[in-house]
């Protein structure tokens, strides 16, 4: 790259030709000012504040949109160069409504800020202040058009960044303004309410519906707790109060986006309905009781259980949404005082195909690369999943690599997802058939020779098994299985084998069916072919669904590992933790999340122990879950609600949201990202740390921490790859210790090579199609998440989203007679929920969808529990269901 | 009243076939609309989403180019379009009312059109034929020396 010179404010200075005025400014610690520039997006070069003057020739240029020339001499702030530049504000003030004092922006508004830079309080022009135009018909954005400066930043955001295209500008001189399709309101227009835009508005153009403080003084960088993303935010607070949340630009994958839920969804943190206090069961009602008493009930019971019956008697069910030290401490807690492997996590429901999958394929159970990588793929298949509404961050990744990147998109999903416009190809297989479909790329890319064959060589083991297996295949039986033309599938697999770097990207689509760990070896088997798996911009992305799924996991919240994937069958492992906790510990792996619930009912589990989870919910077949609850001998839930199945517990022990306490989560990237205490607790909740150290305390059994840093002093000593996490001062820590040992990109396989995995497609069993036609998938919706315990108590979430839906093709519900808003009752062999329906082009013939997340219809009634064979985890994507129209009264 | 029933439907296989010319040309959104607007008369609505899937752009995007020029409409147009002059000439010599004289007629106000889609009503800043002033233009015809009589027969003749 050439270097260029030029004198700037009488210094010479250097940089690469092509570097941009102000860029060179900066970098030279010199301040220019500006409205419309941001370093993430295009230069419209639209508010002209930042105008240099060159002095040779006098031209006076936007110093944002201007290249370096060799021999340029640029003054930044000569009195010329200050005129104008006084002017161009002077000019914006005259327009600008004289609100500053009820502004939400406040001292937060840029305009504001750079006109007291300058020194400009009286505006000597005559003022032709606009006149409000005020929009806030929904709940998060509010629009004032006149004090829009029409610098285009939340135009650009809205195209460049997350790539939704919700808005520009409608006509033009003194009428232009940004706009929607048609001018129509935010609801009713492709906006997706990200809030991206509002935290780029350099004005108080944007804010958020509703006064949220003005100016607070305080911000606490943190992690959001929905999604698996793990986005840094940072949260505002004001008199012990969150009002704002803002994508913060440093640390997560973000990159200063955000979506809804991040946004607007954190303030369930401050729902009247939070648990304040410990509450214990008498006669079948709870009493509001002491920290004390609650915790000598709940102790005295489970060692009750375990005196009399042995650890194996007990369970604990821990959280994907506690942090990584909550995790550790509640699977010690487990082993160390009660004595039992019989720990899980929900998140295992998700990703248990993936960790056994992907483990036994390239020894890694997790996201292979970083999101940042995934825009430099050439070719992205995206498989089973819908990253715009699961994980949004993800999603923006995706169509920000398709549109300016070149990057081609093979969407695999029977539904119409939110990528899939962007998509070159869009297969659609029938539920559940995709291993069909993977098999089928596979032996196409084997018999045409598109494969990595020094890679297949080097790197991995078993291939002649797989091809083997491969060749067993009958082509001609994949296009009446999957449905999908045998020219598509032939053009997926050249596509994909063709690129440099081909990615893949999957979720629950893929691990929630009874054949998922099988489904995820294939792509698995599909990246090794390809020799895509230890490369840049290649890999294997498993989305998780819950923030710290991948943390619950990593910390040995898992009835067959100890902390770090440390297989707890093997002596010499379960040596160094005996050695360590000073306690023998199980030899034998204990049950998995479902079947705790199993051995409920049938009376072998007595006491359960549960941690931010609320299985009535999350599970399927809500009530057998609930037979099973209520068999207990002893329930104690720990949680920030009186949920579902806290209402079946002994014992409620009231916990803390991430807000409220300090902690680490680990997102689907295996980025560790710090959660900070940013406001006191609600009542006299704790955190969940606190209360598990009382707990053991209680039980006679204390575990050696009085802090939180002891905890994570023990998570590195035990944890090969978070070695050091916690000691890092960066705001976020990736790749955390033994990069090797976690990462294969850049690392060696973990067990030496990759290993292909033979595995067949089999018919499910012909289910007997009595009376259930349809075909129901479950997903999440943008502006619900998980169970719903959090969404539905975020007060603008359930405004603006309020009612469950079963969202049909148009077709079909002609064929049943039935019309938008009707209502419907959706039943299954297991149960039966209503929902409004809602017609849809999105779906195939006779195939129903309904988001998981609305505790008023949970879509879980309506499942039975089949057990993926090797991860043990359900089926939960999809079962048959049968459809029929409610009479509007009842 | 009913305008709407009056604006011919729009032939969306038609719109389909022009569009599907241009798929996956980015650069090519202006000469698309011009192409549609010498077929159809203006631009749709309608074809904003297809033009935005074709060329791999937003439909915002598509809008804002199109709100953008003058030269480009959103609306059906007058078979003919009736420009007033408003320059400084024709102002001297009455073109105010004559304005007000052509609204009377047209029954339609600047930017509008009239119901039988027969007239469309603007305004010009200057024609350059200020000699002849006061002046409108007719279709691409130059009418000078303008009065109320005159006026009223140009826009009975061309109703007629």
């Amino acid at each position: 790259m050439q270097t260029v010179t030029i004198t700037l404010d009488g210094r010479e200075v250097s940089a690469d030709a092509g570097t941009t005025i102000l860029n060179l400014a900066r970098e030279s610690g010199i301040k220019i000012p500006t409205l419309c520039h941001d370093p993430r997006l295009s230069s419209p070069g639209a508010c002209r504040l930042c105008i240099v003057e060159e002095e040779k020739t006098g031209a006076l240029m936007a110093s944002c949109v201007t290249a370096i020339t060799p021999g340029m001499v640029i003054n930044t702030h000569s009195a010329r160069v200050m005129e104008h530049r006084k002017t161009i504000v002077k000019l914006m003030l005259a327009s600008h409504p004289d609100t500053c004092l009820v502004c939400d922006k406040g001292n937060r508004c840029q305009l504001r800020q750079i006109a007291s830079d300058m020194g400009i309080g009286l505006v000597d022009f005559q003022r032709l202040p606009l006149i409000a135009d005020i929009q806030e018909i929904n709940p998060f954005i509010r629009r004032d058009l006149s004090k829009c400066i029409l610098c285009a930043r939340c135009i650009r955001a809205c195209q460049e960044l997350v790539v939704q295209g919700a808005v520009d500008y409608l006509g033009r001189g003194f009428s232009s303004k940004p706009a929607t399709l048609g001018d129509a309101p935010l609801d009713r227009s492709e906006c997706t309410f990200c809030g991206v835009c509002l935290s780029v508005c350099p004005t108080g153009s944007l804010t958020e519906v509703g006064w949220t403080g003005g100016t607070t003084g305080q911000s606490v960088p943190t992690t959001c707790p929905f999604c698996g993303c793990g986005c840094s935010i940072s949260l505002e607070v004001k008199d012990n109060q969150v009002v704002r949340a803002t994508p913060a630009m440093e640390g997560g994958a973000n990159h200063g986006t955000l979506c809804v839920r991040g946004s607007f969804g954190w303030d369930f943190i401050h729902s009247p309905d939070r648990l304040t206090r410990p509450l214990v069961k008498s006669n079948g009602k709870f009493i509001e009781t002491t920290w004390e008493q609650a915790l000598e009930t709940a102790a005295g019971q489970l060692a009750r259980i375990a005196a009399e019956d042995g650890g194996a008697r007990l369970a604990v069910l821990g959280s994907s949404k506690c942090t990584n030290e909550e995790n550790y401490l509640l699977q010690r807690f487990a082993r160390f005082v009660l004595g039992t492997n019989n720990v899980d996590n929900g998140g295992s429901l998700y990703s248990s195909a993936t960790r056994v999958g992907l483990s036994s394929s390239i020894g890694f159970a997790g996201s292979t690369n970083r999101l940042d990588e995934l825009e430099q793929a050439e070719v992205i298949i995206v498989a089973g999943c819908d990253p715009t509404s699961s994980a949004p961050s993800v999603g923006y990744a995706i169509k920000r690599a398709v549109k300016f990147r070149g990057a081609v998109l093979v969407v695999v999903d029977p539904r119409l997802t939110g990528l899939a416009p962007f998509a070159r190809l869009w297969l659609r297989p029938r539920p559940g058939t995709d291993l069909a479909l993977l098999n089928a790329m596979a032996r196409m890319i084997v018999d045409e020779g598109l494969l990595d064959e020094e890679f297949v060589a080097r790197k991995t083991d078993n291939f002649e098994a797989f091809k083997a297996a491969l060749l067993r295949l009958n082509p001609e039986s994949v296009e009446p299985i999957t449905g999908i033309p045998h020219r598509d599938i032939q053009d997926g697999a050249r596509l994909f084998a063709a690129a440099g770097q081909a990615a893949i990207v999957y979720g629950s689509g893929i691990t929630q069916y009874p054949n998922g760990t099988d489904t995820v070896k294939a792509l698995a088997n599909l990246a090794l072919l390809t020799g895509n798996v230890r490369r840049k911009g290649g890999g294997i992305y498993p989305l998780q669904r819950e923030n710290n799924a991948q943390g619950a996991a990593d910390m040995g919240m898992l009835p067959d590992f100890l902390p770090g994937y440390q297989d707890l069958r093997d002596v010499t492992i379960r040596r160094k933790f005996e050695e360590r906790w000073n306690t023998p510990l199980p030899a034998v792996p204990g049950v998995t999340a479902v079947e705790m619930l199993e051995l409920a009912r049938q009376g072998t589990i007595k006491g359960l122990y549960v941690v931010g989870e609320n299985p009535i919910l999350s599970f399927p077949n809500s009530r057998q879950t609930r037979d099973s609850l209520t068999a207990l001998d002893f329930m104690v839930v720990q949680d920030m609600f009186l949920t579902e199945t806290a209402k079946l517990a002994h014992v409620v022990l009231p916990a803390v949201s991430f807000a409220e306490k300090d902690g680490t989560f680990t997102n689907f990237e295996g980025r560790v990202c710090p959660v900070r205490r940013s406001v006191g607790p609600a009542g006299q909740s704790l955190p969940d740390w606190q209360i598990i150290i009382r707990l053991s305390q209680k039980m006679g059994r204390p575990m050696p921490f009085s802090s939180l840093q002891q905890v994570s002093d023990e998570i590195e000593e035990l944890v090969p790859f978070y070695q050091g996490y916690s000691g890092l001062e960066a705001p976020y820590v990736d790749e955390p210790g033994l990069k090797e040992a976690r990462r294969t990109y850049g690392g060696p396989f973990v067990k030496g090579f990759a290993r292909f995995s033979p595995v067949e497609y089999v018919p499910p069993p012909e289910p007997a199609l009595d009376g259930y036609p349809f075909t129901l998938l479950t997903g999440t919706v943008l502006y619900r998440f998980g169970s719903g315990t959090r969404s539905s108590n975020a007060r603008r979430l359930k405004k603006f989203y309020s009612e469950a839906f079963v969202e049909i093709n148009t077709a079909d519900a002609a064929g049943l007679g039935l019309r938008d808003g009707d209502r419907a009752r959706i039943m299954s062999r297991a149960g039966d929920v209503t929902a409004a329906v809602r017609t849809s082009d999105a779906l195939p013939p006779r195939a129903v969808f309904m988001p998981i997340s609305f505790p008023e219809a949970p879509a879980a009634n309506l499942f039975e529990v089949v057990l993926d064979r090797q991860s043990k985890s359900p089926a939960f994507k999809s079962c048959a269901v049968r459809i029929e129209r409610m009479k509007p009264d009842g | 009243m009913d305008e709407a029933k009056r604006t011919p439907p729009v032939d969306m296989v038609r719109l389909g076939e022009i569009v599907s010319g241009f798929k996956g040309q980015r650069w090519a959104l202006i000469p698309l609309l011009q192409r549609i607007q010498s077929e159809v008369g203006y631009i749709p609505p309608e074809s904003v989403p297809l033009i935005s899937r074709a060329l791999g752009l937003f439909a915002s995007q598509v809008q804002g180019v199109i709100s953008f020029y003058e030269q480009l409409y959103t609306e059906p147009r007058g078979k003919n379009v009736v420009r007033v002059c408003r320059g400084t000439a024709c102002h001297v010599r009455g073109g105010k009312t004559i304005l007000k004289l052509v609204k009377r007629h047209l029954g339609v106000e600047e930017g509008q059109t009239t119901p039988d889609l027969e007239y469309t009503l603007e305004t010009v800043a200057c024609i350059g034929v200020c000699a002849l002033a006061p002046n409108i233009v007719i279709g691409s015809q130059v009418h000078g020396h303008l009065n109320p009589r005159k006026v009223e027969q140009l826009l009975k003749r061309g109703a007629g």
